[in-house]
């Protein structure tokens, strides 16, 4: 099954940001060596008394060949994020967009209450709303029957790398939905995109792993084949873990 | 007369319009949103619309983000 969001199917189940990196060059360098075929950007004041030949992101960008998904982010009520979406819809004609209502400054982490507030207003507005949110199942549910079309939970807070450090949680909120679940926030490094979808995560999304790396486009990469090892293991699936060592040729071959 | 132009006090002449503004701080028409008073302002309207003193604009782009 390939990954199907708000009806439009992807062939890459990397989703990347487009924040943190040296110059727009560079992010373009990156997105391409991601393969991924959706990138977020962010709505912020323009800088007064510019260049007007001065690049802007949309230049480097092609909204015709990449999926450009607006975020809300730097929004702490409903109310903000909300005027944040209705701007977004005005530059990129578009519905589709992530919505992100932090709780504070400090910890980054989602606020339910307006997230889930902001949520159902935005798809009564008719926005596609794909959701960042903390790991609370009970939360994931309710996101996903207001009519958000994709659930994304940290997987440990926003641009600390730490990987992943809710592992059941994650599953559960798999278990329980009928709409793609991506993990968003938290992933460090390449092993930790191929945990997620080893998981049953149905994409990653992800910024400061590859954007705070050394190399970005060579991150970039390695999370291309990272998303890709991690799907195939899922659908492969595990095989059984022993506490008993068990050889791998058959006793009859053995010599003596 | 004083506007609030992105966060800061803007002196323009009476009839300015969106697209004065624009031109006067060197911003180009593409790959922007007007906001007046928290309102979006719809391209077609740019030239047409003045200002009342301390009038909130807002001009915004797409930026890096995650």
């Amino acid at each position: 099954m390939p990954l199907i969001i708000d009806k439009k199917t992807y062939k890459s189940r990397l989703i990347i940001g487009s924040g943190k990196y040296k110059n727009f060059e560079e992010t373009k360098k990156a997105l391409e060596a991601s393969g991924a075929e959706m990138i977020t950007v962010a709505l912020k004041r323009t800088n007064l008394g510019q260049n007007d030949k001065q690049k802007n992101l949309l230049d480097y960008i092609d909204p015709n060949t990449y999926k450009i998904l607006p975020n809300t982010a730097g929004c702490f009520s409903s109310e903000d994020a909300i005027r944040v979406c209705l701007i977004a819809r005005e530059l990129l004609n578009d519905n589709l967009v992530k919505l992100e209502v932090l709780a504070d400054k400090e910890t980054l982490l989602p606020n339910e209450e307006e997230t889930l507030a902001a949520a159902k207003e935005l798809v009564q507005l008719g926005f596609s709303v794909m959701v960042y949110t903390t790991d609370n199942v009970e939360l994931a549910i309710e996101l996903e029957r207001v009519g958000c079309v994709s659930v994304m939970p940290l997987a440990s807070p926003i641009g600390t790398g730490q990987g992943i450090k809710n592992s059941n949680n994650l599953k559960n909120i798999i278990k329980n939905a009928n709409i793609p679940i991506i993990v968003d926030a938290g992933i460090g490094t390449a092993s930790d995109a191929t945990i997620a979808m080893e998981l049953g995560c149905d994409a990653v999304l992800l910024n400061s792993a590859i954007a705070m790396s050394d190399n970005p486009v060579q991150m970039a990469e390695a999370m291309k084949h990272a998303v890709i090892a991690g799907r195939k293991a899922f659908n492969a699936k595990r095989m059984k873990i022993s506490n008993i060592a068990i050889p791998s040729s058959k006793k009859t071959d053995a010599l003596s | 007369m004083n506007i609030i132009l992105n966060g800061e006090k803007f002196s323009i002449d009476k009839k300015t319009s969106i697209k004065d503004i624009l031109i006067q701080n060197n911003i180009g028409e593409k790959n922007i949103v007007v906001e007046v008073n928290k309102e979006i302002i719809s391209k077609t309207f740019w030239d047409q619309i003045t200002f009342e003193e301390n009038d909130q604009i807002e001009i915004i782009t797409a930026v890096g983000g995650g």
